[in-house]
């Protein structure tokens, strides 16, 4: 049959992170010229985030409803647009110092975009498996993309056995869940007897399979060694993008199936407090700021799984106040993203060649050496510590609330604890860089930053700012994204 | 009435005079700073007198005369104002302590001529005066409360004078510790008044006082506390039993501070609260009888550990602690004005006897132990003649100073309710006591033969500027104590009429007849003058005819003697049991176990044992895939349990998570 | 109050802008780094006196208030005001920040920019927690000021700095994210953030939502934080740290006003908002305070460092402080107010001269001085001076605070205040030792010989210092003045619970009984175990007179209960009911 012309309009941002990423294989024969790659790498994603605004308003579903184009949807586009895009800002100089190939590079990067896009707007489980598998596939080759390194082949082995391991869960999932509904569409599963035993093993099947995807402990197990290996942008990607768009998709279930919010609420509990407890004490006594990087990562994501846990229990008493929730998530993503994007496009930076410098004994004295970065990456740390004025306060805090709201004080007071864990290590960094002396043994040489770098830290480090002062406009239109219409 | 509107002049003056040498005497000649601190000084004695006329012409109605200056403190309905209030007694405290003190001031221009540290020293003395002048003057607890401090901060200063040494830095900082645990009581017993007037000024807080009914005897009502809580300040400063063992250390000061602070005035700062408070502590039997046992044990205790020093001033100290015991023990039985008056005379004879000690010690090239002084009659002739007239009046010679004030306060235990005959009995043997060491000390310093290096110290009577005061407090001390001639005598007790009107008559003699209180009061005075001159007698014995007697008693009562010369060992149980013990806390249990071992051991704990569980979570990271798998499908496990063993649990509101 | 003044919000910026200045200025143009951090703190500091005219005398409320919206959901507004409370801390941390820059102007040497600029970020954060009455933007304020005092100390502290900072912030952090639960909490509630709007609701009683167990726990979570800052008894072991790594600025901040953030939480927060958890909680917290007291002095009088000893000692005085907040006596509350200031003015001096000694030798050993007053007369003379203010002499700055907090304590708790007054002792146990181990007898170390005395830098300090300790000691008044409105409305914000909570059901066991919590003397004293007379307010007729609430009844009711006449009346059949 013939997809509607409405239909096309809203896959368009997939649309042209596709063609884009064709376009980058077809140009690779043609031209070694890296700025040309990267020019049109950085069109694309420009691009293709832009015209989700063209794309998203008025929003509406498409292809009977396997992709719902809501503001929602819209948010996660432009999130998951604008992650690409930094870091198709701050690959450029990567690749060239580290003599990688540029155009398969930004293909892949292409394609994990569309697959996120896909998975945000995705209102059917088999497209979100499409969105899914897209995504992931890319990122297993991403991560494996520094050939000569063992560490990222081997990463990118292990990422992708255990990435097919989970998707395999969430497969199987979806089957059993069809089993059950007879549908696939989530729309469609409004209404079902939420006492079926497979229904529930189907959804936790499912909630296992994006349990994987979003790093929350006990499938947290690959992050370390995967976040280490892969080259850092792309690092960077994994961190603020997939995790994003997985998240997505779980909000996207929880809006739409009432019975998942009445099954996962202790599930979610339970993931919650385990994942934020594994990746602080993880990262209590890490040495190499990747990894440390890394398991924060894996903290944060407990921070949010908190915010669900919130949402779910609001969702499931059909209570209002569950759009803050929402709110509280999508905020805190953003936030997120951004942080972790500067961060690791520090570090990318700082590790040389080869990345090298790694370790935290190579940030001694930074403070002196490069004022300006140690200070960007400072505001980092403390946004990630949640510390105003910062975008990981508000996150922080709307997650805090969220939790209260829903009588969540244990949640909230164990959420507490850890911050302050997080507080021993982010500020040890911070420690490092400036309150240490310099020891004897040479310090890596100042490294001057490329102009896009610099973009990217700008740009970063202002949005860390401003969302960390003004909240506002951010909340609105994420308040307006409100899921629990029904 | 141009004095009495500014009293505060009285006590600026000082503080003026302190302030300029302070802070610019350094660089200045010895004769400015004389000029600043005795003129200082002088001044503000002749305003005492000028306020005391002024004070003379009163109506009775305008007595007490209150005068407010400003709010020191105000908060909620409490207010202290810098408020000065003259009446009888403040007259008499006032005139003493300029007077005295401005004659001391001018004998320490001679004393401490040579001394480093010239104008420090002034500075400070005109500090004292200022303090303790403020005491006196207040017109409530709270003010009162500041000259006490301050008495005791100059003495710290001015005990620490040569702070080089390091026992003088010892003893002042052990007088200042020793004072502060006197004011612990001192603000409770504060506190509690407030509490229960609403007010710590002296007239509405005495008038809400006197209509209540006084505790009953053995019965610990509020007044009692609050009267012990005072005398427990007052123990402090004036040396008394269990808190005296500052005041013989305090001895390192300078002589002329010993004679001003340490004998003369601020000692008797306690006897003067409780004359002050007297309405209270006549609400207070138990109370008073504390005060009158204390009074009576120190006295007597004071004047055994006398017997034995050897050190001219350290006899004098003990002396006074004595003495000091003698006013509480007035004051314990009600006999207020004679305590007073005891306060006064003593101040007249005991500052003489310190003064005049210091010229001799002036004299023989800073020695102080008596035993190797002896012979000096001659050669410093005025000094000896002060010296005597001074001992003469403090062990209560007829017709001297001491005599009739001593008298008062015996006669007044002997009439006393509660255990009067006990009180006098020890009163007396005091009185033999005392009249024995002060002679001891004459005989061991002017008489026999001289035990000093000849050769190397040369004799010398001390200038006019230190004889001069010495002759004008000889004076006093003869016809001091005539005021109190008492009526038997044609004397109209002028002394206990004057202050009659803050004391009003004492309760003891009201009742007994005038005649057989007379009778009893000759007959008393009799035994009196009897006691003291036993006491010389024995004296005279030991050290003049018999020079050798002393030592074979010393031999024959080692023990007892060994004991007395060291004080009873007090300082060395107060060590042991007290310094040592709260040192030992402090360092080897609160510090160190206690903040370093348990708090904190607790807190690095904490910290070391989340990093150690980080560490066993990084070795979960083995790094191997097929445990990673076991990892998921575990976790798998874990999850599908929770959601089908969460199924219809309740989510409900409510319930705190 | 002014209209459309927007004295507060330049107070609080004026700084930061001034930061933003000097961070154009050229690294290692000392010089004029110096000056200008000078001419700010200057300025800051007159500014923050315009507020004195503007607080007016006798009136509770805030003035020179702003309040604009910030955000829209939650609402969180941007309100800002000023009170007599809050008054005085602001103008004793410019002081002290002009102070501290003038000090830090010879020993600081390295990263001097940084320095003087954290400096004023600290001073940003600090006046902004005194004058926000947004609870969020407390918070916010409370947050800000971490990370300068940590950079402060990690940066320019001495040898074991990094441990000290690291502990300094992870202390305030578990304190302070705790705090942000209980907010949070208490807007769920309340629906709003803003101070003002949440005593109001108190006051009109509409607070039905707060069970007592939900109020007690909110006391907890914002207590915690207080009690670390402060800090109270068991939580105090990151003080002596801090303060012994940090540099002498630090030092004089931390002391002088970071440990007032407690205080003044408390009498801010936990007073007005949990009236009721405060009464429970006053007879465990009057313990802590007391054992503090008694501790800390304790401690302090072994130390081996002076400087450590000047922190212990500070641990002793705000124990004061916490015990006259929690006597709910107008008396001791204005005690305690006054106590913050004159602590901060004597104990910033003592760290002061501390530092100073430190420029001139580079230790804090005690054992290494010794004799000091010879070579250096003018110098011991001003920490002579100092010590008799923190030990409290009367007609200087410490005695009215501790006097005040003893005087109201007894009111109401006669046996906290005897425990409490055994500080008074101790204090001058400590000080006089360490005072004369450091200045009297011979010099002992040769280097000391020659010791120059304080140069004229140091003495202007010292004698500024000085000056205002007399007055404070003198004109106490002029500062209580201004206290005793506010301080008198905190104490009825706590009243009006009362009535209701004397008819919810009666508080568990161990909290009935504050005799209980230390050997009393109550035996002795009969009117301390009474109850009021009966001319008190509805609060005092409680079933169980031992019950705290009762306490805080005849606290309250106090101003009845020492009436004059009616005591006078009262005092005799009283003593007659007792026998």
């Amino acid at each position: 049959m013939i997809p509607r012309p409405d239909d096309l309009l809203r896959v368009l941002p997939e649309t042209i992170w596709c063609i884009f990423g064709v376009l980058m294989m077809l140009l690779q024969p043609f031209t070694r010229n890296r700025n040309v790659l990267n020019f049109f790498a950085i069109l694309g994603t420009a691009l293709g985030t832009l015209v989700t605004f063209y794309a998203g308003f008025p929003g509406g579903s498409a292809f009977q409803g396997l992709i719902q184009m809501d503001a929602f949807a819209v948010f996660f586009h432009l999130l998951v647009g604008l992650v690409a895009f930094l870091v198709v800002l701050a690959a450029g100089p990567y690749l060239e110092r580290e003599r990688l190939d540029g155009a398969e590079f930004y293909a892949l990067i292409f394609f994990a975009t569309a697959g996120m896009g896909v998975l945000a707007s995705a209102q059917e489980l088999l497209t979100a498996f499409i969105g899914l598998e897209m995504s992931s596939i890319s990122s297993y080759v991403l991560a494996g993309y520094r050939r000569d390194s063992l560490k990222a082949s081997e990463s990118a082995m292990k990422y992708f056995l255990l990435g097919s391991f989970a998707t395999a869960f969430f497969l199987y999932g979806i089957a059993l869940v069809y089993g059950i509904t007879g549908t696939t569409n989530l729309a469609r599963m409004t209404t079902v007897d939420s006492s079926s035993n497979l229904l529930k093993l189907g959804l936790a099947l499912i909630l296992i399979g994006l349990g994987f995807k979003v790093a929350a402990a006990p499938f947290q197990v690959w992050t370390p060694d995967v976040y280490e290996g892969a080259p850092t942008p792309v690092t960077a990607l994994f961190a603020a993008g997939p995790k994003a768009a997985a998240f997505a998709l779980l909000l996207r279930i929880f809006a739409t199936v009432p019975a998942a919010t009445h099954f996962w609420f202790w599930a979610f509990w339970v993931l919650a407090v385990l994942t934020m407890f594994v990746g602080n004490l993880g990262a209590l006594v890490q040495s190499n700021v990747k990894r440390l990087l890394a398991y924060s990562s894996i903290a944060h994501a407990g921070y949010v799984l908190v915010a669900f846990t919130a949402v779910t229990y609001l969702a499931g008493n059909s209570e209002a106040g569950a759009a803050p929730a929402y709110a509280a998530v999508l905020f805190y993503l953003l936030g997120y993203a951004l942080v972790k994007l500067g961060a690791f496009t520090i570090v990318s930076q700082l590790g040389g060649a080869g990345e090298k410098h790694l370790s935290i004994d190579d940030y001694v004295g930074l403070g002196r050496r490069q004022p300006v970065v140690a200070a960007a990456l400072s505001l980092f740390l403390l946004s990630l510590l949640g510390l105003p004025v910062t975008a990981g306060f508000f996150g922080k805090f709307y997650v805090f609330k969220a939790a209260v709201n829903s009588h969540l004080i244990w949640l909230a007071v164990l959420m507490a604890v850890n911050s302050v864990i997080g507080a021993y290590y982010y500020f040890r960094l911070i420690v490092v860089m400036y309150m240490r002396e310099p020891a004897t043994q040479a310090v890596p040489s100042t490294v001057g930053f490329p102009l896009t770098v610099n973009v990217v830290l700008a740009v970063t480090a202002l949005g860390t700012v401003y969302f960390g002062l003004f909240p506002n406009q951010v909340l609105s239109f994420v308040l307006q994204s409100n899921l629990l219409g029904r | 009435m141009l004095m009495l509107d500014n009293l505060w002049l009285i006590p600026l003056l000082p503080l003026l005079g302190s302030a300029v040498n302070g802070l610019l005497g350094a660089k200045w000649p010895n004769k400015i700073v004389n000029m600043v601190a005795v003129g200082s000084t002088g001044l503000s004695f002749l305003c005492a007198l000028e306020a005391v006329r002024e004070f003379a012409q009163l109506s009775p109605q305008q007595i007490p005369w209150v005068k407010q200056y400003f709010s020191w403190i105000i908060a909620g309905n409490f207010r202290a104002g810098f408020d000065l209030q003259i009446d009888h007694l403040t007259v008499v405290m006032l005139l003493v302590v300029t007077g005295v003190g401005w004659l001391i001031h001018i004998y320490a221009t001679g004393y401490m001529a040579h001394e480093a540290g010239y104008y420090r020293f002034f500075s400070y003395l005109n500090l004292f005066m200022f303090f303790m002048l403020i005491l006196v003057l207040a017109a409530n607890y709270a003010l009162l409360f500041v000259g006490w401090e301050g008495v005791g901060l100059c003495s710290y200063l001015l005990i620490g004078f040569y702070f080089l040494k390091k026992s003088a830095a010892d003893a002042g900082k052990k007088a200042f510790i020793v004072n502060r645990i006197g004011d612990f009581g001192f603000m409770l017993g504060m506190f509690l008044l407030f509490r229960t007037f609403g007010t710590l000024d002296f007239v509405p807080l005495f008038a809400k006082a006197a209509p209540m009914p006084a505790d009953a005897f053995g019965q610990y009502g509020t007044l009692t506390i609050a009267c012990l809580l005072l005398f427990m300040g007052a123990t402090g400063k004036s040396a008394q039993l269990p808190l005296y063992v500052w005041l013989p250390d305090a001895m390192e000061g300078p002589t002329p501070v010993s004679a001003l602070i340490h004998a003369a005035t601020m000692v008797t700062a306690g006897v003067y609260v409780v004359a002050r408070s007297h309405v209270l502590f006549m609400h207070a039997p138990t109370a008073m009888l504390v005060v009158a046992i204390i009074g009576c044990a120190t006295a007597f205790f004071a004047a055994t550990i006398g017997l034995v020093q050897t050190d001219i001033k350290r006899v004098l100290a003990y002396s006074t602690v004595s003495q000091l015991g003698y006013m509480f023990l007035a004051c314990g039985v009600g006999a207020f004005s004679a305590g007073i008056f005891h306060l006064m005379t003593h101040a007249f004879f005991k500052a003489l006897l310190f003064l005049a000690a210091g010229s001799v010690i002036h004299a023989v090239g800073g020695e102080q132990d008596m035993r190797r002084m002896g012979g000096l009659r001659t050669k410093i002739r005025y000094t000896y003649a002060t010296m005597l007239t001074a001992t003469l009046a403090i062990s209560g010679a007829p017709l001297f100073a001491g005599f009739f004030s001593k008298d008062a306060i015996l006669f007044a235990d002997f009439e006393s309710l509660h255990g009067g005959h006990v009180l006098y009995a020890f009163g007396l043997l005091t009185a033999l006591l005392t009249a024995f060491y002060m002679f001891r000390l004459i005989f061991l310093t002017f008489f026999g033969k001289p035990r000093y290096d000849e050769h190397n110290v040369h004799v010398h009577e001390s200038p006019w500027s230190m004889l001069g005061p010495l002759v004008v407090l000889a004076v006093l001390s003869i016809f001091g104590g005539w005021f109190a001639l008492p009526e038997f005598w044609g004397g109209s007790d002028y002394f206990a009429n004057f202050l009659a009107p803050v004391f009003g008559r004492r309760e003891a003699l009201a009742g007994v007849d005038e005649a057989a209180a007379h009778s009893t009061q000759l007959l008393l005075a009799g035994v009196a003058v009897l006691t003291a001159l036993t006491g010389f007698l024995i004296a005279f014995w030991l050290y003049i005819r018999q020079p050798g007697k002393p030592e074979e008693l010393v031999k024959s009562f080692k023990g007892a003697y060994t004991t007395l010369l060291n004080k009873y060992y007090v300082d060395e149980l107060y060590a042991a049991v007290v310094v040592k013990q709260l040192v030992w806390l402090s360092r080897d249990v609160l510090w160190q176990v206690v903040d370093v071992k348990a708090i904190d051991g607790i807190v690095n704990g904490v910290a070391t044992s989340a990093t150690e569980i980080g560490d066993g979570v990084r070795h979960t990271q083995s790094g191997n895939t097929r445990s990673y798998a076991v990892w998921v499908v575990i976790g798998a496990l874990v999850i599908i349990t929770i959601i089908f063993w969460a199924y219809g649990r309740p989510t409900a509101a409510g319930m705190v998570r | 109050m002014v209209p459309g003044s927007h004295l507060l919000s330049v107070l609080i910026f004026f700084p930061a802008i001034g930061a933003l200045a000097l961070l154009l200025l050229r690294g290692d143009d000392h010089v004029w780094i110096r000056r200008l951090a000078l001419t700010i703190s200057i300025a800051e500091f007159l500014l923050s006196l315009l507020l004195i005219p503007g607080v007016p005398i006798g009136v509770a409320g805030y003035t020179l208030v702003e309040d604009y919206r910030w955000i829209t959901d939650p609402p969180i507004r941007y309100h800002l005001g000023v009170d007599g409370i809050s008054l005085f801390l602001v103008i004793l941390t410019t002081f002290l920040t002009l102070i501290s820059v003038i000090a830090s102007w010879k020993s600081i040497e390295h990263r001097v920019k940084e320095f003087f600029v954290m400096l004023l970020m600290l001073e940003v954060g600090v006046v902004g927690v005194f004058l926000s009455l947004d609870l969020f933007l407390f918070f916010l304020f409370w947050e800000v000021m971490l990370i300068p005092m940590a950079f402060l100390i990690g940066i320019w502290g001495h040898e074991r700095r990094i441990y000290a900072a690291i502990k300094f912030v992870l202390y305030t952090m578990t304190g302070s994210i705790l705090m942000l639960v209980g907010i949070i909490w208490l807007y769920n509630l309340t629906g709003t953030f803003d101070l003002p709007k949440i005593q109001q609701l108190l006051q009109d009683g509409r607070f039905a939502a707060l069970t007592s167990q939900q109020e007690a726990l909110l006391f907890l979570a914002f207590f915690f934080a207080f009690a670390i800052k402060v800090p109270l008894f068991p939580l105090h072991t990151w003080l002596p740290d801090a303060h012994v790594e940090a540099p002498t600025a630090g030092s004089v901040i931390l002391a002088g006003v970071l440990l007032k953030m407690g205080t003044y939480g408390m009498i801010r927060f936990c007073l007005p908002l949990f009236p009721n958890a405060s009464h429970r909680a006053a007879p465990w917290v009057a313990t802590l305070a007391i054992i503090g007291i008694i501790y800390g002095a304790l401690v302090s009088l072994v130390q081996p460092n002076l400087k450590k000893l000047v922190a212990y000692s500070s641990v002793s005085h705000l124990g004061f402080v916490v015990l006259g907040i929690f006597a709910f006596q107008n008396i001791s509350i204005q005690g305690a107010l006054f106590q913050m200031l004159a602590h901060g003015i004597s104990t910033g001096a003592l760290f002061l001269l501390v530092g100073m000694l430190y420029d001139r030798r580079h230790t804090f050993e005690i054992s290494q001085y010794g004799g000091l007053a010879t070579p250096m007369p003018r110098f011991a003379a001003f920490f002579l001076f100092v010590a008799l203010s923190s030990m409290g002499l009367p007609m200087l700055n410490g005695f009215v605070g501790e006097f005040l907090i003893l005087l109201g304590t007894y009111q109401s708790h006669a046996n906290w205040a005897s425990w409490a007054a055994l500080g008074v002792i101790l204090s001058a146990c400590y000080l006089l030792w360490a005072y004369q181990r450091v200045f009297f007898g011979e010099v002992t170390v040769e280097k000391n010989r020659t010791l120059p005395d304080a140069s004229s830098r140091e003495r202007g300090i010292l004698i500024a210092m000085a000056v205002i300790t007399l007055w404070m000691g003198v004109g106490s008044a002029f500062f209580t003045r201004r206290f005793a409105a506010p301080s008198q409305n905190v104490l009825d914000q706590m009243q009006r619970q009362t009535p209701q909570e004397a008819a919810a059901p009666s508080v568990p066991a161990p909290l009935t009984s504050p005799q209980r919590v230390i050997p009393s003397e109550a035996r002795n004293l009969p009117f301390l175990t009474k109850q009021l007379p009966a001319s008190a307010p509805p609060p005092v007729v409680i079933p169980n007179p031992a019950a705290p609430f009762a306490e805080g009844g005849e606290g309250s009711a106090f101003h009845l209960a020492t009436d004059p006449q009616s005591h006078a009346a009262t005092s005799p059949e009283r003593r007659s009911a007792k026998r």
